[in-house]
């Protein structure tokens, strides 16, 4: 049996002999004692002294046991401070009124030691218990402070990184609560050197810092990938290879990624475990469901990983319209869901597409009545090319070093042509000429363009006049991905020239491949600001960039750029 | 063999725990009865001689003085309802019992500071 | 019990049947379902027959029993999904992991 651990004990007694008695048998037991005559007596020393336990006799004069038990427990507050009560009262109702009072046991008279030391040991058990207990909540509720705290630090980091994107575009309108992050959505948007747009809408499994910590890695491939040039494909790959790299087995992150680009009036889309997107036409009133046909980000390994995407036309004034699970997912007061089709209604019923928005942020507020943070909604809409004013990057070196009089030739043949996508690394390099840079967005647009007519339309032969309406337009775009797929040889070669002219210099773009050419003269016939869906390559080529000229039939295109240094 | 006035066992108990504080508490035992027994003679308040017999009683049972226990119980449980003369008899009762266990516990007190 | 497990008397197959909502709370019981067989089994079936729910957690279990199982060479089955699970096991694409039925 454990030793009982020596206690300060209160004895309230009136009658001194019972008093002295009770004195020594509990000192005896190895407890300090203090003693009290009365109710008042023993209400001060309580406050004095704090003693662990008290022994108070029910009958005393000038404060009775039962106000004194009372007083004293109310000046105990959390902590319990066990009172067993003296009594010779052996009427149930008197023994009651012990308990009533806040006694928590009785000692009857004549005293006997042993019932005594067990009441005691008994007593001082409960008494800790109520101890560990509180302590602990202390504990825990300290934890919790720290917690919030670290998940204030890690928003504020986030954020900062977050916001290097271009959420605030004009084209832009989006729904996210600001602790969305730690819900695990995720909302990304930036602009590619050409003036495209990506967007990436994600939901990371779990909640809270774990669902939070996978966001940054994922955010700065993100930016960084687009800003350099990189497409869809790649950029998903290195994504999903990060994430598959850092997370856990069950951690991975659902993502619906676009590149919409003004130019080409198209949108690229890959969708991995996300629910339904739409594209809205806005001629037709259509709204396209753009499916998940992939599995989310992290699950696959780089190899298996499906970087298939869809492209899909649009015209100016139509919408793509992404949202979280958080949408459909919301119940309402008898946990039922919002649900697909009540989506559907809303959009059938949407008279006006700018209010769409804040027609579905009603109808969720009515069906649920208050807000859900991880309802998270993002509409792009695709303007005219040149409402679409991307900010220009910023350079940290002082331009007395770049290279001026310089050429490079590549070729990129076969198996290398599937999987490799050269504009970024190219880009870099004409980004070395400090003239070029604020150019960067025209030569990375007129680059692009020279680049996948020479595959597309020279290397694996695609017609490109296939793209004149939506459906031919998807069949192209299966068809591209068949061929690519199944290339074995052929070759796109680019040659880049710089040379110092004048006060400036000039760059030279040739890219030549191993196709069967084209009919140069009828493509030039055509007006320069045609807008059918296909063809406008060639326009886009000949209007941001100088002396576009096409030889060796249709298999080399060559066009120049130039600056002037300013005084 | 139990003597009728005063519980034997309950003071061989007592010796044991309180030790060199037994003449101690005998003398307070004795003071307090004394000063107990003159409150009851002195008042006529149903109330107090309750609450007198009550503390009475409790010191008495815890000393092994159960004849004077029990007078007290009486006394306690029916103060209000007992006509005056009942009570005086009571505490002529109580006066009477006390008197005769007072010499068993002077008697234990000089044993216990002789040995 | 949430999560019961059956093993087939060959020690081949291993039947692991969820009822109710397989979510988070589900964690550790599914886990022990598989981690503690002494023997590895050469196939394993997931019964969702009595599953009402099923979330990104639950995704999360399966990925880690599959995992477990030799990732890319294992045989696991997920079988008797109703409408809702279903859907969601679609909309994720793990039909492209597990066979589901």
């Amino acid at each position: 049996m454990q030793a009982q651990e020596p206690l300060t004990i209160l004895i309230a007694e009136d009658s001194a002999a019972d008093r002295l008695l009770l004195s020594t048998i509990v000192r005896r037991q190895g407890h300090e004692v203090l003693t009290a005559a009365n109710g008042a007596e023993a209400l001060e020393v309580f406050r004095r002294q704090t003693p662990h336990l008290v022994l108070m006799d029910a009958m005393m004069p000038v404060m009775d046991g039962f106000e004194a038990a009372r007083q004293i427990k109310v000046l105990a507050g959390e902590t319990l401070v066990p009172i067993i009560f003296l009594t010779s009262l052996t009427e149930s109702e008197a023994l009651a009124r012990c308990l009533e009072a806040g006694g928590d046991d009785f000692l009857a008279k004549p005293y006997n030691q042993v019932i005594l030391a067990a009441k005691i040991k008994a007593m001082d058990r409960l008494r800790r218990l109520q101890a560990t207990v509180l302590q602990q909540r202390d504990l825990i509720a300290k934890h919790h402070d720290y917690l919030l705290n670290e998940q204030r630090v890690a928003k504020a980091v986030f954020d900062k990184v977050a916001h290097s994107g271009c959420l605030s575009a004009p084209n832009i309108r989006y729904l996210q609560s600001p602790y969305a992050l730690f819900n695990g959505d995720l909302l990304l948007a930036a602009y590619t050197p050409a003036g495209d747009m990506h967007v990436l809408l994600g939901d990371f499994t779990g909640h809270g810092l774990p669902a939070a910590v996978g966001a940054m890695p994922l955010a700065e491939v993100f930016y960084g990938m687009t800003a350099k040039g990189y497409g869809l494909a790649e950029t998903l790959r290195e994504m999903n290879a990060k994430l598959k790299r850092i997370l856990p087995v069950d951690m991975f992150c659902c993502a619906t990624m676009l590149c919409l680009s003004f130019q080409r009036r198209t949108v690229e889309v890959w969708n991995g475990g996300m629910p339904d997107g739409y594209l809205h036409r806005i001629a037709t009133g259509e709204r396209l469901p753009l499916a998940a046909r992939h599995l989310p980000l992290g699950v696959l390994s780089p190899q298996a990983f499906d970087d298939r995407t869809e492209v899909q036309a649009m015209a100016v004034g139509d919408r793509v319209f992404l949202l979280s699970d958080g949408v459909i997912d919301t119940t309402d007061a008898d946990d039922r869901l919002f649900g697909v089709e009540r989506l559907q209604q809303l959009f059938a019923a949407n008279r006006e597409p700018d209010n769409l928005f804040a027609e579905i942020e009603q109808a969720l507020h009515a069906f649920r009545g208050e807000p859900r943070d991880d309802v998270s909604m993002v509409e792009i809409s695709l303007l005219e090319a040149t409402q679409v004013v991307p900010s220009t990057p910023v350079y940290s070196d002082s331009g007395q070093s770049c290279p001026l009089d310089w050429s490079v030739s590549f070729e990129f043949r076969g198996a290398t042509l599937k999987r490799f996508n050269p504009l970024p690394y190219l880009l870099q390099l004409l980004q070395e000429v400090h003239g070029l840079r604020t150019q960067g967005g025209a030569i990375y647009s007129v680059l692009a363009e020279l680049y996948s007519n020479a595959l597309e339309h020279g290397v694996l032969g695609l017609d490109s006049s296939l793209k004149r309406d939506a459906a031919g337009f998807a069949s192209y775009y299966q068809q591209r991905n068949a061929r690519l797929e199944a290339l074995q040889d052929g070759y796109v070669r680019v040659h880049l020239q710089v040379k110092p002219q004048g006060a400036g210099g000039c760059l030279v773009i040739r890219v030549e491949d191993s196709g069967k050419g084209f009919d140069v003269a009828r493509v030039m016939e055509r007006p320069l600001d045609d807008v059918r869906l296909s063809g406008r390559g060639v326009s886009l080529i000949r209007q941001l960039g100088h002396n576009a000229s096409w030889s060796d039939e249709g298999r080399s295109a060559c066009v120049e750029f130039f600056w002037e240094v300013k005084a | 063999m139990t003597d009728q006035h005063v519980d034997r066992e309950v003071l061989d108990a007592l010796r044991e725990v309180m030790e060199d504080s037994y003449p101690d508490l005998l003398d307070t035992f004795l003071t307090d009865s004394e000063s107990r027994l003159h409150q009851l003679q002195k008042t006529a308040d149903a109330k107090v001689l309750a609450e007198v017999a009550h503390s009475f009683k409790g010191s008495a049972s815890n000393m092994g003085a159960v004849r004077l226990a029990t007078l007290c119980q009486e006394l306690e449980a029916d103060a209000k309802g007992k006509s005056p003369a009942e009570i005086v008899k009571l505490v002529a009762d109580i006066s009477s019992e006390f008197a005769d266990v007072r010499p068993i516990y002077e008697d234990e007190r000089q044993h216990a500071l002789t040995h | 019990m949430s999560v019961v497990t059956e093993v087939s008397p060959d020690g081949q197959k291993l039947t692991i049947s969820v009822k109710g909502r397989f979510d988070f709370g589900r964690h550790q019981e599914f886990r022990e379902s598989y981690e503690r067989l002494n023997r590895k089994p050469d196939s394993i079936v997931v019964d969702l027959k009595d599953a009402t729910y099923l979330d990104s957690s639950a995704l999360g279990m399966l990925l880690l029993l599959r995992d477990h199982a030799g990732g890319d060479n294992s045989d696991v089955r997920v079988v008797n999904s109703n409408s809702d699970v279903r859907k969601i096991l679609a909309i994720s694409n793990f039909d492209k992991l597990f066979d589901i039925s």
